[in-house]
């Protein structure tokens, strides 16, 4: 069942075209990833979508109602990449501020503690993170919004191989309860195990969308991997 | 505004606040300044005070002038070029951040997001005052006089002063990229403000009205004792439209003419209710000397004046006698007579080089038809003159003008060591407590 429609996403900055007639669909529950080259507009999707950037046309449809700017906060949270906000608050502290706000219960903060690694920097500053830590605390904010579709820029950015591994399944098991996840990923092998199905943006345009054997048709390689499917179409 | 999620936002704010470095700063200085401010004017009160000056001085003395302006003095310094920062600081941290594309995302709308923060600037503005209030604690246990209203009024001047410079950092801060840039623009306006002052000095008309709610000049009446409604509501609407104004440009994800068109509506409603406001001419003399009055019979005598009287000044901006006429005359007409026109026709400014053809030095009055010619300044002789214009007997006049004045000889004692020993120790123990990991 589809959840929302993102119909012809347009964007300009000033007069570069970065997003052109961008439309895909997102199903309830799923995993969809966005993928493509730097540059190809993912991140600007996300924003778009979020409402954080305005589009210069396109709408958003979710459950057949047009979403306007305001909804947008009820229906969706986006978790961007290479942010550091409040550097000189406590990761407790962070966590605590978004498990009363959206009045999340202890046990969903517990759930996310292992995974994530979070105790082990519970006491130290944001400001004092490295890279893979701030990400880990970025996905725990993330995950603990009750908003049924979830943005995610570049969730596995900064994390080392176990740690991916660990998120990856953390996302399934987001999935799996229900939720839906539309993460932005570079590292396609990343993408391939983790995502139901894939949108591939190139040049701030729609090439390709479906699961691993949909796009496998497209592009004509059977066998194919994702790079090689994502070679083939771009 | 006061729903849990709300106060969560106002808790995220003070943490903010607590970890900003720019706001202990403005705690440590301020109190430096206070200091410096009460240490200084409580010696000079009591050089005054004491004997050999003139015998009629230490009886015009008042706490207000003498204590309490000079050494609130400091938070207008601060208004102007502390405080702004630890507004700007508030925004701008997130900006650059990247916080503030979560905070868009929390619940709530961006003006309550704007509120927690705003309500939060005026709780900093607030603890900045601990040195003020100390001051005049300290002031009253020296013996020294208070009267309540008039020392009330002169907090109010300062509360409307800082919030007003919160929110033009606010704005400042939502409008630029970096702290930096609203930094500059924070300053510009304040240097602008300054450059109005320096050119309505002496000058009537549109100019000098807006030069009048400039923060500078608009405490200056509260440090006068004078509660003026429009004073207080034009700057309650400025520091209003200023949030208003973040609010717009913060929401990142409205196209640009959408927020340009919103700011635009946002200009058309705040200049008609600041146009609005500046025409109400309600105001209250709350000093204990009535500075700001004329004596109560010539206060009835003058509301029945229902002419419109019309002085033309022939005295430079820098001439002495100009500020005398201004200070005595001109501000107490302006609240006693129901029509008043001022022209200010001097054609240099130090009126040096004025020659009599030019008329320099005269003041004419013109009502019902009627001109007279007068160069006094003095309060007696210019309402003489008036009334005699619209054909009334001057009152008779007390010699006694029934303030007795408050003089006081005595040394500031404590005050060097709680303002320049304990709160700034105090400062550093509490920011080193709310600061360590």
């Amino acid at each position: 069942m589809t959840l929302l429609n993102v119909e012809r996403l347009t964007k300009q900055f000033g007069a570069r075209q970065v997003l052109s007639d961008v439309s895909f669909n997102v199903g309830s529950g799923e995993v969809l990833g966005l993928i493509g080259p730097n540059g190809a507009g993912k991140t600007t999707v996300l924003e778009c979508l979020a409402g954080l950037l305005p589009s210069n046309a396109g709408a958003l449809v979710y459950r057949e109602r047009q979403l306007s700017l305001a909804d947008r906060k009820d229906i969706l949270f986006y978790m961007p990449d290479g942010i550091l906000p409040w550097a000189q608050q406590t990761v407790h502290w962070v966590l605590t501020f978004f498990e009363k706000l959206y009045r999340r219960t202890p046990a969903k903060l517990a759930e996310l503690a292992g995974p994530l690694r979070l105790e082990e920097v519970r006491r130290a500053r944001l400001a004092t993170l490295s890279k893979g830590e701030r990400k880990r605390v970025l996905l725990a904010l993330g995950l603990l919004t009750p908003q049924p579709l979830l943005l995610l820029d570049e969730p596995f950015d900064g994390l080392d191989l176990r740690q991916t591994r660990d998120v990856m399944t953390l996302l399934r098991n987001e999935s799996a309860t229900g939720r839906t996840l539309l993460v932005s990923i570079h590292q396609l092998n990343d993408a391939a195990r983790v995502c139901d199905r894939l949108v591939l943006l190139n040049a701030g345009r729609c090439v390709a969308e479906g699961t691993l054997a949909e796009l496998q048709a497209q592009a004509k390689l059977a066998d194919g991997g994702l790079e090689e499917i994502f070679l083939a179409l771009t | 505004m006061r729903s849990p999620k709300f106060l969560h936002l106002v808790a995220k704010e003070l943490r903010e606040l607590s970890a900003s470095r720019s706001f202990w700063l403005l705690l440590l200085f301020v109190g430096l300044l206070v200091g410096h401010g009460f240490i200084t004017a409580v010696g000079l009160y009591a050089e005054m005070s004491g004997s050999g000056g003139p015998t009629a001085l230490p009886q015009g003395l008042n706490s207000l002038d003498g204590v309490l302006v000079p050494t609130w003095g400091a938070y207008d310094l601060a208004a102007t070029l502390l405080f702004p920062f630890v507004a700007i600081r508030l925004i701008s941290t997130e900006k650059e951040s990247g916080g503030l594309k979560l905070l868009l995302q929390l619940p709530g709308t961006m003006l309550a997001k704007l509120a927690a923060k705003g309500l939060v600037l005026l709780l900093a503005w607030l603890i900045a005052w601990l040195p003020g209030l100390a001051a005049i604690v300290l002031w009253r246990s020296y013996g020294g006089h208070l009267y309540a209203p008039e020392t009330l009024n002169l907090l109010l001047g300062h509360l409307l002063r800082g919030l007003l410079s919160g929110a033009l950092g606010v704005a400042a801060a939502a409008l630029t990229d970096v702290a930096a840039s609203a930094a500059i623009v924070t300053l510009a306006f304040t240097v602008g403000t300054w450059a109005l002052d320096f050119v309505a000095a002496g000058r009537g008309g549109f100019v000098k009205q807006l030069a009048s709610y400039t923060p500078t000049a608009a405490l200056r009446s509260f440090e006068q004792g004078l509660l003026r409604l429009n004073a207080l509501l034009v700057i309650v609407l400025l520091s209003v439209t200023a949030f208003v104004l973040a609010a717009i440009w913060l929401q990142t994800g409205r196209m640009i003419r959408s927020r340009l068109v919103a700011t635009l509506l946002l200009t058309i409603v705040a200049a008609g209710s600041v146009w609005g406001a500046a025409h109400l001419r309600r105001s209250w003399d709350l000093s204990e000397n009535r500075r700001n009055s004329f004596s109560a019979p010539d206060e009835t005598l003058l509301r029945r004046i229902d002419q419109p009287l019309q002085i033309t000044v022939f005295l430079s901006p820098e001439d002495p006698r100009l500020t005398d006429f201004e200070q005595n005359v001109l501000k107490r007409l302006r609240r006693s007579l129901a029509k008043l026109e001022v022209d200010y026709a001097a054609s240099s400014r130090t009126g040096l080089f004025e020659s009599g053809d030019d008329h320099y030095g005269e003041i004419w009055y013109e009502l019902g038809g009627q001109k007279v010619v007068e160069r006094s300044t003095i309060e007696e002789v210019v309402l003489d003159q008036i009334y005699q214009l619209a054909g009334l007997s001057a009152p008779e006049r007390s010699v006694e003008d029934g303030f007795p004045g408050y003089p006081l000889a005595v040394e500031s004692r404590r005050a060097a060591a709680i303002f320049y020993f304990i709160w700034p120790l105090l400062v550093i123990i509490t920011w080193w407590l709310t600061n360590k990991k």
